[in-house]
């Protein structure tokens, strides 16, 4: 994968929560104060974007001056956490009138934040949320399959996925087995 | 007879120079010229070739230098070039103003070109069908294409029948700028907006669509819907990088079988992830061809404020597969069935909601936002405009592969 030219707006890539869960890898492209920062995920992939749907099962308002949302959306391999703050005024709006449980789909930035004891938070600073159907859920888990097996395919092959070999020493069939058990979930 | 003969070649190689910028002394040519012609018995034409051709280097104008009086087929001229052809005069329009007395196309077997006969030039009228030797033409740009200019310099000389041909056959994917022929179906007849428009839709051919129009004017019939027609020498126009065929030059003649359009559309699936500002209820320019989307004040770039603006429903969206990130431009048909709403609905409730046309950008985000299309239509300047759209469904048999991609070989 090269990285998109200038103009080209990033694609928000497909990802399950427990690969996104493992993410600890970040750079960023080029040396300019505006560079697009990007994580590469263990499948190999580098990513700036993300595109999820899930179902919002917790939304908390938090903070007193700088007000912000936190929720959890849950997809068939584990949970996404989104930040949803001032510097994402659509999604906070958005994220404010939408009653729990609901699906949603979820198009935000990762988030790595590291802990003082070590620790590594992963979470999506989302740029919008929006309610949607079971059906988009379906196909969010389908596309996201998919993409999956598209990199695993290739895994070994691309300058991304040899980073993610080295950084996370990935085991593709690890990998395929949490891919089946989410469309497993998918009811026929 | 030497003497009128120099003085009128003189005349025409001092124009060729003044315009390009020089100022050549006429006495000078003339001398040069008699020169040539009466003592070194060089014959007119030679004498005028050499004397331009060394004019042209004196001046620094090599445009000039190839000005020569060698026959040129028509698809080879570019702008800015001094050329004689012989053609066939295909196609004559009427004037617009006084100042031309012909503007049409003329044709040889390698192509066509719109020319213009000014009234100052004074050369006897050309008729339609018959053949021509055109000699010290010029050739420039108008609207984008070559266009060429037959000035007082231009000798016109009618010829015998030349050799017949048969107008060459362009894809509609292949068209450039200037004067076309093509072999298409109409697929598509749309409603005339203007009143001096006679017809407007879509043909296609095997590679791709263009918009055609032609305008009302004696003897021009419409083309029937479906019917596949020979259609010669169309203008080609081009407007903000979109090309449109002008029927009012062509002569057009309806051809038997049937042609299997072919979609230059492209198709792709991905998920709708961003509404872009400009979406849902938008108020339009009222100026005739204008249609530009007005601010809130109603203020458009090139007219200004416009209170007697129309409302029309758009969406401006990011289209997104994983690997690439697609601009989409939605029109208003595609969004009302997108959305549920007609546009009739979305002004009364904007005009009676506290948020005004805001509340349809939200109703119009909501109900699109973050779900999977399918999405074809042309690309154009990095946005697909989208001809169909579709939400994307459920497939059994799809989960059935992907399990089995996914689990063929773990265990």
């Amino acid at each position: 994968m090269t990285p998109q030219a200038a103009f080209e707006r990033e694609p928000a890539r497909r990802v399950f929560a427990s690969e996104f869960r493992e993410t600890r890898y970040q750079f960023k492209e080029g040396d300019d104060e505006k560079s697009p920062n990007y994580v590469i995920f263990p499948t190999g992939i580098r990513s700036n974007r993300i595109f999820v749907v899930g179902t919002l099962t917790e939304k908390q308002r938090q903070g007193e001056q700088n007000i912000f949302y936190r929720g959890r959306v849950i997809d068939p391999t584990g949970t996404f956490f989104i930040m949803a703050g001032s510097y994402q005024p659509e999604a906070m709006q958005q994220i404010a009138r939408i009653e729990t449980p609901a699906f949603v789909a979820v198009v935000g930035k990762p988030n790595l934040f590291m802990t003082q004891d070590g620790n590594c938070l992963v979470s999506v600073n989302a740029e919008s949320i929006s309610v949607v159907d079971r059906e988009t859920r379906d196909l969010w888990v389908l596309d996201t399959a998919r993409e999956t097996l598209d990199r695993l395919d290739v895994f070994g092959t691309t300058e991304d996925s040899r980073k993610a070999q080295e950084e996370y020493g990935t085991q593709p069939d690890l990998y395929r087995k949490i891919v089946y058990d989410a469309l497993t979930q998918i009811q026929m | 007879m030497y003497v009128m003969n120099l003085s009128e070649v003189t005349e025409r190689i001092s124009r060729k120079l003044e315009s390009s910028g020089a100022q050549p002394d006429r006495q000078k040519i003339e001398s040069r010229l008699r020169r040539l012609v009466e003592e070194f018995g060089v014959n007119i034409a030679e004498a005028e070739r050499t004397v331009t051709g060394d004019l042209a280097r004196e001046h620094n104008l090599p445009n000039l230098v190839t000005s020569s009086s060698d026959l040129r087929p028509i698809n080879e001229i570019v702008p800015g070039e001094w050329v004689t052809i012989e053609g066939k005069i295909v196609s004559l329009t009427p004037s617009f103003s006084p100042s031309i007395a012909q503007n049409g196309i003329i044709a040889d077997s390698s192509g066509a070109m719109r020319f213009v006969t000014w009234t100052r030039a004074n050369v006897p009228a050309m008729g339609y069908g018959h053949w021509y030797r055109i000699e010290s033409a010029v050739v420039d740009e108008y609207r984008g294409t070559p266009n060429l200019k037959i000035h007082s310099g231009t000798t016109i000389s009618q010829m015998e029948e030349g050799i017949p041909f048969i107008p060459s056959i362009t894809p509609i994917m292949e068209l450039k700028p200037g004067v076309g022929s093509v072999r298409a179906k109409v697929i598509q007849d749309w409603d005339v907006l203007h009143e001096r428009m006679l017809q407007t839709g879509l043909l296609g051919d095997e590679s791709g669509t263009i918009k055609f129009v032609i305008w009302k004017e004696e003897g021009k019939e419409k083309l029937e819907p479906d019917g596949v027609y020979n259609i010669y020498y169309a203008s080609v126009d081009e407007y903000n990088g979109r090309l449109s065929l002008a029927l009012n030059t062509a002569m057009y003649i309806a051809d038997e079988g049937d042609i299997e359009v072919g979609r230059n559309a492209t198709e792709i699936q991905g998920a709708l992830v961003h509404v872009a500002p400009g979406s849902g209820l938008i108020k339009r320019c009222p100026v005739e061809g204008c249609n530009r989307s007005l601010s809130r004040q109603n203020y458009c770039p090139v007219h200004e404020i416009q209170p007697n603006f129309r409302y029309d429903l758009r969406l401006k969206a990011v289209l997104d597969d994983g690997e690439r990130a697609r601009n989409v431009l939605m029109q208003r048909d595609l969004v009302e069935s997108l959305v549920g709403i007609s546009l009739e609905e979305a002004i009364s409730i904007a005009e009676s909601n506290p948020l005004g046309m805001d509340e349809i950008f939200y109703r119009v985000r909501n109900s699109v936002l973050g779900r999977y299309y399918t999405c074809s239509g042309g690309e154009f300047a990095g946005r697909m405009l989208v001809d169909s759209c579709t939400p994307v469904t459920f497939k059994p048999q799809e989960l059935a592969t992907l399990l089995n991609r996914a689990g063929g070989e773990a265990a």
